[in-house]
């Protein structure tokens, strides 16, 4: 009982403390918020994205070349970032500049919720943004988005193994891949747990490369409706090579699950794999279990039906946009005209990102890696910029539902893409 | 050991009769200030419920007349469409095979998470002080460590390839579950997610109704072997009726509990493969936070807790008559 | 009832087979974050660990803003489990004490408080709390957490307190105590395992949330551990051996606050849910 008595003093203090502080804090906020040239601009970027050196000094520039504006800067979890967003919107006081998700956007956009940025555009470098970042920002003839950065895959392999089995070149076609793939098993199969190609059963994401390559896509925009397309036979196409590739490889890889449960790089660091599709940001978590991984792997673009040819990629990426309540919108779009400039785009592209506004990659050409992927990039292309294609992203994705089936043979592959082309009509459709 | 076996009336011992102990006369010597003591007493839980729970519960009871899109939200119009979200809701055959499932899946896991901690509520009376302990304290642990946390390692227990799971059962010669997948049927996955489930809800309702148990006096037991009664038999004649009102509280609250959980079966595998693991509540994210359509959601919201209200207006009945009875 | 040797035998080996079902995730969490990144991906066999790393915790614990994190969720947590104590003690005197006119009613809108699923209540709650200007601060959810625990203790409350004979209150009176004083001095010390194992609810409900926590609180020094939890996934990955140290870093301080309670939490149980 003391004991107790003691517990409910103690913390009864600490409550009485904070909540003190919590409510003076909570009105410099209201108070700092109203006018236009001074104040407060919130800045929300994500975890992961630009790197603390960069937006501490453009936080510092922008502060300096505004006096009187304080940047309250943010770092949002990608958990949870649907309810963080939705609500953060709807509120009086909403963040003044905030990353989305290129595959977020429309649905914003759409819902009349951001900034109309159109006029803005050429104050942002718009002549070099990158394009396929660009038509995400963009729904029904005006710009909403700002393209911040992207990054797309590639196939990320084993220098030494490949050398090891006698491969002198990187495959530049399907065939070239599979024989290669094949070469990998006879050299190295005698081990259990070698596997040429690692490639989880849910990587949706690779399987745009393939189905686009065969002529495919997910949805034909017809105006402002959708229509899914993915029973045509380019899609078909795709989802077979992707069976083929992961029956040739013989990956263990979880068929019901995604390149990031288990996570990829931390299996590829293992040592057993010699090839997977990632993007060069994950050869660093590979090195967490392995530091001389990284000197060991080397790139080549995801290899298309055409010898030379590489299949297009998925270009994943964030925007940048202004919430239409925002009431810094002046001050929004100056912070947004620094970071789009050439300075803080050269280091995203030091960071390893394809920088959103600048076409000047010669950073990330630096490093080979960057430099395979920068090329490919610009043959990148996004998902359907329809509204509701976040809800695809945000709740079940038919996407992954279809490989799982037609992988674990649970259904052909008839079946498979037409279940998910029905699944997919009924969200994204009409 | 119970606060009331620390007082000196016997009848304190026995749940029954201790219902009966302590019938409050109403005071009538009082005045007016008197008769508002009550009233003032229960005055803020009166004010907190009201406020904080049950004025959101009529806005979402409003929401669901309106349409409430990521638009409306920021605007902050009103767009009134009547019983639109509920017919719109009600005619998509998906939503009543999402219901079925629901209800099926709540009664399996309430009857398991029922028999499981009654059987080792029953089992703890019978064990050795050490052996006991030990099963209080994997009972505590499981109890205390936060669901997210359960969560993630369920999670990773049953990892296709990397799960200690498969590795197991292949050890143990079963080969054929060498990257076996748990989650390529909507059956397997709501088996799985019923388990995490009942690790986590089965040590509350154990310790409850191993308490109840052991409320009941020792020469009770005795009295009935002496009478000859074999062990089922005394289960029924005395431990049964002792905790009979313990099981219709702890089976309320694991039917809301069940009905309504969210998050486990969220993380999961998000309601697939192919949505066969979609229950109500995921249905209602799916529609609300995903889809923004906040106005559909908050009907699904709305028949739920119709359902619910249907399914427990018994218990409630049952539990507030209970509580009348001793005042009566 | 005498037992055989046999009888007793099975019943210890049933009895432990279930210790070990329930205590085995734990074992694992705990396990698990003592891997490296490699040993978390391997193929062997690794039921009982061979190696040890405390990697995964140092990398957990100096992840910036731990202690904020806790700090938070430890005032959030306590204040709303001490708030509902004191209010469902309050309400539940009179549910107990007296008859009066709505008291059936009281008890029903109770019982129905707990029905409306929470995830559909966070949008109007979001609302609210914008209305009443309390975004943005730890206040916010120490009353959502409140809201949601007080029916749970108000019902249970209103069981203990049952429990406890009026005649002893009564006694104290006619000894010259005043009603409260009676009160006080008599039914409110008998009231402690109650109190505690109510308090073990709200502090479960509160110290688990997470979405509430994420959305009402804007700045990230503001946030509680759950939110700190989820940081260890991140748009491409999952840091598995990170998770699990986290997992155990946060389950620490509910285990405390088991331990601390733990005495009175079995015999809270036997007196109030009997009365349930």
């Amino acid at each position: 009982m003391k004991r107790w008595l003691k517990l409910v003093a103690g913390a009864a203090a600490i409550t009485l403390a904070t909540a003190g502080c919590a409510g003076s804090g909570g009105g410099d906020n209201a108070s700092g918020s109203g006018g236009t040239g001074t104040g407060t601009l919130t800045v929300w970027l994500m975890t992961g994205s630009a790197p603390e050196s960069l937006t501490g000094a453009l936080n510092k520039e922008f502060e300096a070349a505004h006096a009187g504006v304080k940047v309250d800067y943010q770092i949002q979890q990608w958990n949870g970032i649907q309810q963080k967003l939705t609500t953060a919107l709807a509120g009086d006081n909403p963040p003044d500049v905030i990353e989305v998700g290129n595959t977020q956007t429309p649905a914003f956009a759409a819902d009349s919720v951001l900034e109309d940025l159109t006029s803005s555009v050429n104050d942002l470098n718009g002549a070099q943004w990158l394009a396929g970042l660009k038509a995400s920002g963009e729904y029904d003839g005006k710009t909403y988005g700002v393209p911040f950065y992207a990054a797309n895959r590639e196939v990320l392999y084993r220098k030494d193994m490949f050398a090891a089995a006698g491969i002198t070149a990187p495959p530049t076609s399907n065939a070239e891949w599979l024989a290669d793939i094949t070469k990998l098993k006879a050299k190295f199969g005698s081990d259990p747990q070698f596997q040429p190609l690692y490639l989880p059963g849910q990587y949706w994401y690779s399987l745009l490369s393939f189905i686009w390559d065969n002529g495919g896509d997910i949805a034909k925009a017809d105006g402002k409706s959708f229509k899914s397309t993915l029973d045509s036979a380019g899609s078909k196409a795709g989802l077979e090579f992707y069976k083929q590739l992961v029956d040739t490889s013989g990956t263990t890889a979880p068929k019901d699950n995604d390149e990031a449960n288990p996570q990829q790089a931390g299996i590829y660091g293992g040592g057993k794999v010699a090839m997977m599709i990632g993007t060069p940001g994950e050869v660093a978590t590979a090195a967490k279990t392995d530091p001389s991984i990284a000197g060991k792997t080397g790139a080549f673009a995801i290899p298309g039906k055409t010898a030379g040819q590489p299949a297009p990629v998925f270009l994943g990426g964030s925007n940048l946009v202004v919430p239409i309540n925002s009431k810094n919108k002046d001050l929004a779009k100056a912070y947004l005209k620094l970071l789009s400039g050439d300075k803080y785009m050269t280091q995203m592209a030091a960071a390893g990102y394809v920088p959103g506004t600048s076409s000047d990659v010669s950073a990330l050409d630096k490093d080979p890696l960057g430099a395979v992927m920068a090329k490919a990039s610009k043959s990148g292309r996004a998902v359907p910029t329809s509204p509701k294609w976040g809800e695809v992203e945000s709740g079940q994705n038919p996407l992954k539902d279809m490989l799982t089936a037609y992988l674990t043979g649970k259904k052909t592959v008839d079946q498979a893409t037409a279940d998910a082309n029905a699944a997919l009509d009924k969200i994204i459709g009409g | 050991m119970t606060a009331t076996k620390e007082m000196p009336t016997p009848a304190g011992a026995t749940p029954p009769a201790s219902a009966r102990v302590s019938p409050p006369k109403p005071r009538r010597r009082g005045g007016f200030g008197e008769r508002l003591t009550p009233y003032l007493l229960i005055l803020p839980a009166l004010v907190a419920v009201l406020v904080l729970l049950g004025w959101p519960t009529i806005q979402m009871l409003l929401i669901s007349l309106r349409r409430l899109d990521l638009r409306e939200l920021v605007t902050g119009k009103m767009v009134w469409i009547g019983l639109a979200n509920y017919t719109d809701t009600l005619s998509d055959p998906e939503f009543w095979s999402v219901t079925i499932r629901t209800i099926l899946f709540t009664a399996a896991l309430v009857a398991a998470t029922l028999v499981v901690a009654l059987l080792i509520a029953v089992l703890m009376r019978h064990l050795n002080p050490v052996i006991r302990i030990c099963v209080q304290v994997s009972l505590v642990l499981a109890w205390a460590v936060p669901v997210i946390a359960t969560t993630t390692v369920f999670q990773w227990i049953f990892d296709q390839q990397y799960g200690i799971l498969n590795k197991t059962l292949d050890k143990l010669g079963f080969h054929s579950f060498i990257g076996y997948s748990w989650f390529s049927t909507g059956g397997s996955t709501l088996t799985v997610i019923g388990l995490l489930v009942l690790w986590q809800a089965v040590p509350f309702v154990a310790f409850t109704l191993y308490a109840g148990l052991i409320g009941v006096p020792r020469e009770q037991y005795e009295a009935a072997g002496i009478d000859g009664a074999g062990p089922f038999q005394t289960f029924r004649a005395v431990s049964w009726p002792a905790i009979r009102p313990i099981l219709t509280m702890v089976t309320f609250l694991s039917v809301l509990w069940d009905f309504n959980m969210f998050g486990q079966v969220w993380a999961i595998r998000q309601g697939g493969p192919d949505g066969q693991s979609t229950t109500l509540a995921i249905l209602q994210y799916l529609k609300g936070i995903a889809g923004s359509h906040f106005g559909s959601a908050a009907a699904i919201a709305t028949i739920m807790l119709v359902l619910l209200l249907a399914v427990t207006a018994r218990y409630v009945q049952l539990l507030v008559r209970t509580k009348d009875g001793e005042i009566a | 009832m005498k037992k055989s040797l046999t009888q007793r035998v099975t019943l210890s080996v049933v009895g432990l087979l279930v210790a070990l079902v329930f205590f085995f995730p734990t074992y694992w969490m705990f396990t698990t974050s003592l891997k490296t990144p490699g040993d978390v991906l391997s193929p062997k066999y690794d039921l009982i660990p061979t190696s040890a790393t405390l990697s995964n915790f140092a990398s957990a614990l100096t992840k910036p803003g731990f202690v904020t994190y806790l700090g938070n969720s430890l005032i959030v947590t306590l204040g709303a489990v001490i708030a509902a104590l004191v209010v469902g003690v309050l309400a539940a005197i009179p549910l107990a004490r007296f008859r009066f006119r709505g008291r059936k009613g009281f008890l029903l809108l109770i019982l129905m408080a707990q029905l409306a699923p929470l995830s559909a209540l966070f949008i109007p709650m979001y609302l609210l709390m914008r209305d009443l200007g309390l975004l943005n601060t730890l206040p916010s959810l120490l009353l959502v957490y409140f809201a949601t625990s007080l029916p749970f203790t108000v019902w249970m409350l209103y069981g203990f307190v049952n429990g406890i004979p009026y005649d002893l209150e009564e006694a104290a009176m006619i000894d010259g105590c005043s009603r409260t004083g009676a009160f006080r001095r008599v039914t409110l010390p008998l009231l402690g395992p109650g109190l505690v194992t109510t308090s073990v609810f709200s502090f479960i409900t509160a110290w688990n949330e997470f979405l509430f926590a994420l959305v009402f609180m804007r700045d990230q020094s503001k946030q509680t551990l759950p939110v700190w939890l989820s940081s260890f996934r991140t748009a491409f990955s999952v840091d598995w051996g990170g998770v699990m140290a986290a997992s155990v870093v946060y389950a620490i301080p509910a285990l405390v606050f088991f331990l601390i309670v733990q005495r009175k939490l079995v015999s809270g149980m036997t007196a109030g849910a009997v009365k349930g």
